[in-house]
C-alpha cells in the first residue's frame, strides 16, 4: 500500500497537477483580449508589468494592503494558514528528503521545530476560518459544501501528519493517510477552487495590468490594487 | 406576450423612437411588458459564449467565497449590512447563476438580476480592491448590464438614455446647431464683463479641445460660459466641435456598447478633424471615463488612447494653477470648512487624487479644507453613480445609497462640498433635499471665477 | 412702443399683480402677449422627472402633462383672455431664469415681463426684501427691458402720466435713459429724472456734514443737466431732482412724490450675489418696495 501511493499514485497525482496547473495557466493569459477586457496589454508591456507585481507583491505581505489593514482578523487568519500550506509541504524535512529521492531536487529544510509550529498554526488558522465561514453572515451566504469540503481538504494532511508525527495509534496508518490526503489535494488543485494556488498570480496580474496600464498606473498613481 | 411595444429587444435608434419611449409616462408600461418579456435563452448564451473569456470566468471560479469584498461595498454598509448586499454574493447569484445554468434562465431571475445589477451596484469598482484575488465585481457588473440590456431587461431611462445617443450622439435632445447657438449666446451674455471673451468653434489646431456633458447645454448654460471664461482667463488656444462635443455616455450605464462606440467615435472624429493638441473634457466622472478610459477600446483603439491626449478638467485646472496662467487671488479663497468628492470614474478609476488636491492648495485658506475618510481611492461612490441617479423604478434604493456620503460629509463638519463630477454633484443635491444636513455644494469652475485675480489687459472698461 | 411682450408667470397669486398689467398693456397697445410657463424644475441626473413648480411634487413631464399644464394656464387667465387678445401659451421645463432668457432669445420681445417670486411661506419673508434671484439672473441678461411687479399697489397700469427715471450717470443708465425718454415722448407723459445721493457712509465711509451733503446735490444737478437736457428738450413736460438719503429709498418716496406710474432704472450690476447674500442691488430693491412697475434696462 505504502509503495503504491508514494510509486504510481505519486507520480500520476504530481503529473495531473502539473499539467494541469500549466494548461490552465497558459490558457488563462491566451483567453485574455485587450478588447474584451479593455485593457491593452501589449501596448503597454512596461506600465503593465510594473502593475501586475506590484499587485502581487502587495498582497503576498501581511498587511501589506489597505484590504488587509482594514481587517486584521482574517489576515492573520489566512497568512497564518497559507504560510503552513505553502512552507510545511515544500520544505519539511521528510518532504524534501521525499522529493530528492524521487525528483533529484534538494531544496532548503525546515527545522521540526519549525514544521511543527507551522503545522499547529496552520491548523489553528484552518480552524479559524471554517468557524469564521460559520459565524459570519455575509460569509455565510456565500458559503457552499464545496467550500467546506475544500477547506477540510487542505487541512487533513495537516491533521493525518502531525497524528503521525506524534505517533497517534498506528504510525503506518496515519502515514499512508498522510500520503492520500497529500495526493486527493494535488489532483484537486487544477480541477477546483484550489486553482487559486496559481489562479491568483494570474488574477492579480490581470488586475495590477488594468490598473497599471488603463486606470491610473500610468498617471503615475502608485498603490496595490 | 414575447415583445412590448416599449420593453423589448429592439434598440432605438431615432427621435421618434426616444419620443415614442418617453410617452409612457415613468416607464409605467414598459415595466409591466417587462415582467413578460422572454428571454432569448440562446442568444444569451451564444453572447456569453463570445465574450466571457478567462478575466470573468476565472474571477467567478476563483472567488474563495471569503466575504472580503462585504466591507468595501457602501451598499452593503447602509442596507443594514444585509448579506444579500455583498458583493460576491451579488454577482454570483445573478451572473454566476446564468452562466451556471447555460443561459437557460427565465423572466423573473433577468428581473432579479436588473434589480441587482442597477440598483445594488453602482459600478464604483471599490470592492475590487479589497479582494485578495483581485475580482472586480464592478466590472463583472458592467458586463452583466451588457448582456440584460441586449435582452430588453434595462430600467426604462437607460433605454432613453442610449436611445438619445443612438438618436443625437447626446445624452439628451440637444443637436449640434442647439449646442453651438448656445454656446454663442452664453458667451455673448458675459462678454461685457470679459472684453475679448468667444467661443472658437471648430478652431484647426487648437491647444486645447473642450467637450462637454448635454446637460450643461439644456439646463445649465452658465457652465459653458464659465468654461469659455476660464481658458480665457488663462490665455489658452482653444475650441469646440460642432460635432462630437458631447463627453458622457449613458449608454456605458446602459450596458449599450454598440452606442458606446458610436457616441465614443463621434467624439474621436471631431479629434481626428480639428486635431487639436489635447482633448479637455468638463466636470464630469462618467465622461471622462467614457471617452478617455474605456471609449478607445469600443472605437478598437489598440494602444488605449484617444486619438488625442486627452485629459480631465481637475488636470487642466491644476496645470493651469500650478503653472500660473490662472492666479488666485489670497484674499478671496475659502474661508470656511471645505471637503471634496472623489469621483470614482476618475480618481479611482484613473489616479487623478494629485490634481484636485492641488486645486484645493489654491483655492482653500490652508486649514480649511478637510479631507473625507476614507478618501483618494478609497473613496465612496457618491450614492448615484452608475445611472443610479437617473433612474425612477429605484428612486428609495437610491434614497439609501446616499446616506453613507451623508455620514462622510457629516463627519468632516464642512458646509461646502466641492464635486467636479456632474454625478456626484446631482447626488449631493439630492443628499441635501432628502436628508437636509444644511450643506451647499458646487463644481470647480464658479467657485474659481469668483477668485481669480484678471490680468489688466482683461478686465473690462468702466 | 410694445409690440411684442414676453409675460413670464408662476400661474399663481403670487403672479396676479403683474398678470393684470400684462394683460393691461398689451390690450391697451395691441401687443402680441406670450404667456410663458416654467412647470418644473429637472431633477435626478438625467431622469425624466421633474419637480413641479406649483405642486412641488414630482412628475414625469410628456406631452400629456405639458398639454394639461397649457390649458390649467389657458383656464387661470380665463377672464383676461375673453376680449380676441393676441396671444400664445408656452411652457417649458428648466431653471426659471434660464429659460426666460431662452425664451426671449428665440422670440425677441420689446419687454419682459416677470410675475412675482413663488417662494415658500418661510422664504417669502426673505424674498420680501430681496428680490428673487430669477428676477437678477433675468434682469441681467435680458435682451430687452425687463419689467416687474411686485405689489399690489403697483399693479395699476392705466393711462401713463408719469416716469421716474433713477440714474446713477452710468454708461447703462444713459442707454435706461434713452428708453426712458422715448417711451414717455412715445406715451406723451411727463419724465422726472432723478438721483439719490447716497449719504449711507457705505461709499465714503464716513458722515458728510450738510455743506457737503449739498455741494454734492448742486453738482449732481448740473450733471443731469449737461447729460439728459438736451434730449429732455423734445419733451413737452419733464423735471430733475436730486435727493439724498438711501438711493432705494428715496427713490420710491420720490415716486410715491410724483405719482409715477412707472419707473426706470438701469440694470448693470456685474454679477448675480451669491446665494448667501441677501441684499440685492438698488433695482432689486426698488421693485419689491415701488408702488409702481420697476422697468430695468441693461444694456
Amino acid at each position: 500500500m505504502h509503495d503504491l501511493l508514494t510509486g504510481t499514485f505519486f507520480w500520476i497525482a504530481l503529473g495531473i497537477c502539473l499539467t494541469g496547473m500549466l494548461v490552465r495557466f497558459v490558457l488563462y493569459f491566451k483567453g485574455l483580449s485587450w478588447q474584451l477586457d479593455r485593457v491593452a496589454y501589449r501596448a503597454h508591456p512596461k506600465a503593465g508589468l510594473k502593475g501586475a507585481v506590484r499587485s502581487i507583491y502587495k498582497w503576498l505581505i501581511p498587511f501589506g494592503t489597505r484590504g488587509w489593514q482594514t481587517q486584521p482578523f482574517i489576515t492573520l487568519a489566512f497568512f497564518g494558514f497559507h504560510l503552513g500550506a505553502v512552507f510545511v509541504p515544500l520544505f519539511l524535512m521528510g518532504h524534501v528528503f521525499f522529493v530528492e529521492e524521487k525528483l533529484g531536487i534538494s531544496l532548503f529544510t525546515l527545522s521540526a521545530a519549525a514544521g511543527d509550529v507551522l503545522s499547529w498554526t496552520a491548523l489553528a488558522a484552518g480552524s479559524l476560518l471554517l468557524i469564521r465561514r460559520l459565524v459570519l453572515p455575509e460569509v455565510r451566504i456565500l458559503t457552499t459544501w464545496k467550500d467546506i469540503m475544500i477547506l477540510g481538504l487542505s487541512m487533513a494532511p495537516f491533521a493525518t501528519g502531525l497524528l503521525a508525527r506524534y505517533q497517534v495509534g498506528d504510525y503506518g496508518f496515519w502515514l499512508n493517510m498522510h500520503i492520500l490526503c497529500g495526493e486527493v489535494l494535488l489532483v484537486a488543485i487544477p480541477f477546483t477552487k484550489l486553482s487559486h494556488v496559481f489562479l491568483f498570480f494570474a488574477s492579480r496580474a490581470q488586475l495590477g495590468m488594468d490598473f497599471g496600464i488603463k486606470r491610473g498606473g500610468m498617471k503615475g498613481t502608485k498603490m496595490a490594487w | 406576450m414575447p415583445e412590448g411595444i416599449y420593453c423589448n429587444k429592439q434598440t432605438v435608434d431615432t427621435p421618434e423612437g426616444v419620443n415614442k419611449l418617453l410617452s409612457d409616462t415613468s416607464g409605467n408600461t414598459y415595466y409591466q411588458e417587462m415582467e413578460v418579456l422572454d428571454v432569448d435563452t440562446d442568444l444569451l448564451w451564444k453572447t456569453i459564449q463570445n465574450t466571457c473569456k478567462s478575466r470573468i470566468r476565472t474571477w467567478l471560479e476563483i472567488c474563495a467565497h471569503c466575504g472580503m469584498c462585504a466591507d468595501s461595498c457602501f451598499l452593503y454598509e447602509v442596507n443594514g449590512k444585509n448579506p444579500k448586499q455583498v458583493p460576491a454574493y451579488k454577482i454570483q447569484s445573478t451572473l454566476g447563476e446564468i452562466i451556471k445554468r447555460k443561459g437557460k434562465v427565465d423572466n423573473a431571475l433577468m428581473r432579479h438580476a436588473m434589480r441587482v445589477a442597477w440598483a445594488e451596484c453602482s459600478c464604483c469598482n471599490r470592492c475590487g480592491m479589497y479582494c485578495p484575488h483581485g475580482i472586480d465585481t464592478g466590472i463583472m457588473f458592467g458586463y452583466l448590464r451588457g448582456l440584460l440590456y441586449n435582452q430588453g431587461f434595462v430600467p426604462w431611462e437607460l433605454k432613453i438614455g442610449a436611445g438619445m445617443h443612438r438618436a443625437y450622439r447626446a445624452q439628451m435632445d440637444v443637436t449640434d446647431e442647439d449646442f453651438v447657438d448656445t454656446f454663442e449666446w452664453m458667451v455673448e451674455e458675459y462678454e461685457d464683463d470679459y472684453p475679448g471673451l468667444t467661443v472658437p468653434v471648430d478652431k484647426q489646431g487648437a491647444d486645447i479641445m473642450y467637450t462637454v456633458n448635454a446637460r450643461e447645454v439644456k439646463h445649465y448654460p452658465e457652465d459653458l460660459a464659465e468654461a469659455a471664461i476660464l481658458f480665457h482667463l488663462a490665455g489658452e488656444s482653444w475650441t469646440v466641435p460642432s460635432k462630437g462635443w458631447e463627453q458622457t455616455s449613458l449608454a456605458m450605464f446602459a450596458g449599450d456598447w454598440a452606442a458606446c462606440k458610436m457616441q465614443v467615435e463621434s467624439v474621436y472624429e471631431a479629434m481626428e478633424r480639428l486635431t487639436p493638441k489635447r482633448m479637455v473634457g468638463t466636470e464630469c466622472g462618467h465622461a471622462h471615463r467614457a471617452t478617455v478610459i474605456e471609449g478607445p477600446y469600443w472605437a478598437g483603439r489598440k494602444d488605449g488612447q484617444p486619438p488625442a491626449p486627452s485629459i480631465h478638467y481637475v488636470e487642466w485646472l491644476a496645470e493651469a494653477l500650478n503653472t500660473g496662467r490662472l492666479r488666485v487671488d489670497p484674499s478671496k479663497r475659502i474661508k470656511e470648512l471645505v471637503t471634496l468628492q472623489d469621483s470614482c470614474n476618475y480618481i479611482r478609476n484613473h489616479g487623478l487624487k494629485r490634481a484636485t488636491r492641488d486645486i484645493m492648495s489654491h483655492i482653500v485658506e490652508p486649514g480649511f479644507f478637510i479631507e473625507m475618510a476614507p478618501n483618494k481611492e478609497h473613496n465612496y461612490c457618491c450614492g448615484g453613480g452608475g445611472g443610479f441617479n437617473g433612474i425612477g423604478k429605484f428612486r428609495k434604493e437610491r434614497n439609501i445609497a446616499l446616506i453613507k456620503k451623508r455620514d462622510q460629509i457629516l463627519e468632516t463638519g464642512a458646509k461646502l462640498v466641492i464635486a467636479p463630477c456632474h454625478n456626484c454633484w446631482d447626488a449631493i443635491r439630492d443628499l441635501e433635499e432628502e436628508y437636509e444636513i444644511g450643506i451647499r455644494w458646487s463644481f470647480l469652475k464658479p467657485l474659481l471665477i469668483k477668485m481669480l485675480v484678471i490680468p489688466d489687459h482683461l478686465k473690462p472698461e468702466e | 412702443m410694445f409690440k411684442k411682450i414676453l409675460f413670464a408667470t408662476s400661474a399663481t397669486p403670487a403672479s396676479d399683480h403683474a398678470a393684470r398689467v400684462a394683460f393691461n398693456m398689451s390690450g391697451e397697445y395691441n401687443a402680441q402677449l406670450n404667456i410663458f410657463h416654467v412647470l418644473g424644475v429637472p431633477s435626478r441626473g438625467f431622469s425624466q422627472v421633474v419637480v413641479d413648480v406649483k405642486t412641488k411634487e414630482k412628475v414625469g413631464v410628456d406631452e400629456e402633462y405639458l398639454f394639461g399644464v397649457t390649458e390649467e394656464i389657458k383656464a387661470y387667465y380665463a377672464k383676461y383672455l375673453e376680449n380676441g387678445l393676441d396671444y400664445t401659451i408656452d411652457v417649458a421645463v428648466g431653471f426659471p431664469a434660464r429659460e426666460i432668457l431662452r425664451q426671449a432669445k428665440m422670440t425677441q420681445p420689446d419687454l419682459i415681463l416677470l410675475g412675482g417670486s413663488t417662494g415658500d411661506e418661510e422664504e417669502s419673508v426673505y424674498k420680501k426684501v430681496s428680490a428673487s434671484s430669477t428676477l437678477q439672473r433675468v434682469a441681467k441678461s435680458a435682451p430687452c427691458p425687463v419689467m416687474a411687479v411686485n405689489r399690489p399697489a403697483a399693479s395699476f397700469w392705466g393711462g401713463m402720466s408719469n416716469i421716474l427715471f433713477g440714474t446713477d450717470f452710468s454708461k447703462t443708465s444713459d442707454k435706461a435713459f434713452d428708453f426712458a425718454a422715448r417711451l414717455a415722448k412715445a406715451m406723451d407723459c411727463e419724465l422726472h429724472v432723478f438721483h439719490a445721493l447716497d449719504i449711507t457712509g457705505l461709499q465714503s465711509g464716513r458722515l458728510l456734514d450738510q455743506d457737503e451733503i449739498e455741494q454734492q446735490i448742486r453738482e449732481s444737478l448740473r450733471k443731469i443737466r449737461a447729460r439728459y437736457q438736451p434730449r429732455l428738450k423734445e419733451l413737452k413736460s419733464y423735471s430733475m431732482d436730486v435727493w439724498e438719503g438711501i438711493p432705494f429709498i428715496e427713490i420710491v418716496k420720490y415716486a410715491r412724490d410724483k405719482h409715477a406710474d412707472l419707473i426706470v432704472m438701469a440694470h448693470h450690476s456685474r454679477r448675480i450675489p451669491d446665494e448667501q447674500g441677501r441684499l440685492g442691488g438698488n433695482v432689486e430693491q426698488v421693485i419689491v418696495r415701488a408702488g409702481c412697475p420697476v422697468l430695468s434696462v441693461n444694456k
